[in-house]
């Protein structure tokens, strides 16, 4: 007997009749919304139904709280991944859309919840799956959210990593830097005996190994193109979108003005290059 | 006539070799263990759900059935090791001790039962880890020997928890099943505790509580007249709390909807049932279709819940899924009856 053999199949696919039905139900007391802001919830709603990994994600809940117990947001606010899997499963639009103002922000998709869920329901995924929506339906409160995470974003967009060695300083990191004494012992011995004990040629790595070349790079932002993650963003932050354009730009030109000088080297020493792909 | 094999002394496998000897038929009735009756002898069972009779007063007279009864053959310590099909009935080898016998039986009762759960599979509690952490089949021990202390320390605690559907209705342990005993066992238990020690606290975390049918007037009179304590959702993990002495579990009260993080002196797992490990080698000896989840599955599980399906070979008891005591008795009886029509013809 397996685990596979119990766990339900379901078609992924959803009939046109399925993916165009409207929320089910509507809760009472509710504050009024505006018919725009109604109407994009009700929008939301159908698409996040429609998702084919809504039904991959989402299989059913005993509302046993498991996921809970080992959720680190769930200690600091007033979020549970139990929670955001009924309002995942409610037929009322609303829910959704106020759950997408300030709830999913929550998380920090360690996925704890999905290691613990005895119904095998992937929680982290479908908040995923809800914030994808917020970001590329331009959701007033999801721009607002991300608006101090720009160089966050910007970083990760162009480069692929949000942290780089010279944002390492020593006053960030007091228990390692300047101001270490041998009292620390957070490893059993004092910082400074820990520092004294790395070898300089490692140091030396630990700045080359965050350089991130000019073809990593052009690859990464052509992937955020082809699988819409810059579409999404455009209908988020606009501006920012067109900044990374911009960057991206540069760097192609960049890349072109040398592969241009490379080639005509190359064909200075040997002649003509028949193929030469970057 | 060849007498009829029946297999396993639980429940279900004395109340159908009573049956059986009372129907005028030679019997077999095989056993494991050294003991008759089952999980409730091997754990000492204190009192039964929903009447709160002590287990005792229902085996004993189950037991006097077969023992000493001139049709019933007992064969204790003995397991069956090989089973061929005869024109009617099987041939079958069985093993006691390092002794093989051979026996010719006109038709066989499988009443192999289930096994509990084994919590330490669910290791977020720490079963076998903490000694407070006990097994609920180990408190029915202590509360029948009118022990109700902590391992640890031997002091009576004043907090005890009850986590239900320990490895049952978890995809995790691949036990997606309800056990349908935790919830009244559970219950059962707290109330004992509160009518001997009104001074602890009892709290029982539950999904669902399941006290089926009319069981459920021992819902409502724990919380009515023994005061025990219901809290919606699961712990998730227990661990030691500070100061060393408590244990401490950590959930969500899915009510209040939110972590909670509570200590107690001892905590007590409701495992689920398994198939047996009995169950699982009669399956293959008689060649029984077993089902997903492990256990003996019915012909027609609607019209006749005791035949296999196959000739001469009739089920009864928790080795077709998790069955309370009277279930047991009642599908042993049933299996009886289906047996001794098949032999007599």
């Amino acid at each position: 007997m397996t685990i596979v053999a119990h766990l339900p199949q379901r078609a992924l696919t959803l009939t046109e009749e399925e993916s165009a039905a409207p929320p089910a139900m509507e809760l009472t007391g509710r504050r009024r919304a505006s018919p725009e802001e109604r109407a994009l919830s009700e929008t939301i709603f159908r698409e996040f139904h429609a998702d084919p990994r809504y039904h991959e994600f989402v299989l059913g809940c005993l509302n046993c709280g498991e996921c809970t117990t080992g959720c680190p947001a769930a200690r600091f606010y007033d979020f549970s991944p139990r929670e955001m899997l009924q309002i995942a499963e409610t037929g009322d639009a609303t829910t959704l859309w106020d759950a997408l103002q300030e709830k999913i922000w929550a998380c920090c998709q360690c996925y704890t919840c999905n290691m613990r869920c005895r119904f095998g329901n992937d929680i982290a995924g479908i908040i995923s799956v809800m914030r994808e929506l917020s970001v590329s339906h331009g959701v007033a409160s999801t721009r607002k959210t991300l608006a101090p995470f720009g160089r966050s974003l910007t970083l990760l967009m162009t480069v692929g990593t949000q942290v780089s060695s010279d944002m390492i300083q020593p006053d960030f990191f007091r228990d390692w830097g300047p101001f270490a004494t041998g009292s620390d012992r957070a490893w059993g011995v004092g910082a400074d005996i820990m520092r004294r004990a790395i070898p300089s040629d490692v140091l030396q790595t630990t700045r080359s190994s965050w350089e991130v070349s000019v073809q990593t790079s052009l690859e990464l932002f052509r992937i955020y193109e082809e699988t819409g993650v810059l579409d999404m963003l455009r209908g988020l932050d606009p501006d920012l979108t067109e900044m990374l354009i911009d960057i991206i730009e540069e760097r192609r030109e960049e890349f072109e003005e040398a592969r241009e000088r490379f080639r005509t080297e190359l064909e200075g020493m040997r002649g003509p290059v028949a193929t030469f792909r970057g | 006539m060849n007498p009829i094999l029946v297999l396993g002394a639980g429940p279900a496998g004395l109340s159908a070799a009573a049956e059986i000897a009372e129907l005028g038929a030679p019997t077999i009735l095989v056993e494991r263990e050294a003991y008759l009756g089952g999980n409730p002898k091997r754990w000492h069972y204190s009192l039964l759900a929903p009447d709160l009779r002590p287990s005792d007063e229902i085996l004993g007279p189950l037991i006097a059935k077969v023992e000493g009864n001139p049709r019933v053959e007992l064969h204790r310590s003995t397991t069956v090791t090989k089973a061929e099909r005869l024109p009617k009935g099987f041939r079958v080898t069985l093993k006691t001790g390092d002794a093989l016998e051979t026996q010719e039986v006109s038709a066989v009762v499988l009443a192999t039962g289930f096994d509990h759960f084994d919590s330490r599979r669910k290791f977020e509690y720490g079963y076998g880890r903490y000694p407070d952490v006990l097994d609920f089949k180990e408190l029915e021990g202590m509360i029948h020997d009118d022990r109700v202390l902590r391992p640890s320390d031997g002091k009576p605690p004043r907090r005890i928890a009850w986590i239900l559907c320990v490895g049952s209705r978890d995809l995790q342990v691949g036990n997606p099943w309800c056990c349908r005993m935790g919830c009244a066992v559970s219950i059962k238990q707290a109330v004992e505790i509160r009518q001997k020690h009104p001074e602890i606290d009892a709290y029982v975390y539950y999904m669902d509580i399941r006290t089926y049918g009319l069981w459920e007037d021992l819902y409502w009179k724990s919380m009515q007249e023994y005061g025990v304590k219901f809290i919606r959702g699961r712990i998730g993990q227990v661990t030691i709390a500070e100061g060393g002495s408590q244990l401490l579990a950590t959930g969500e009260d899915t009510i209040l909807r939110r972590p909670t993080e509570v200590p107690f002196d001892m905590i007590v797992l409701a495992s689920g049932m398994e198939p047996g490990t009995g169950t699982q080698e009669a399956a293959a000896l008689f060649g029984v279709p077993v089902g997903p989840e492990g256990f003996l599955t019915p012909n027609l599980s609607d019209m006749n819940p005791v035949d296999s399906g196959l000739p001469g070979v009739f089920l009864a008891g928790a080795a077709t899924g998790p069955k309370a005591i009277p279930d047991s008795v009642t599908e042993g009886m049933g299996a009886a009856l289906r047996a001794y029509q098949y032999a007599r013809n």
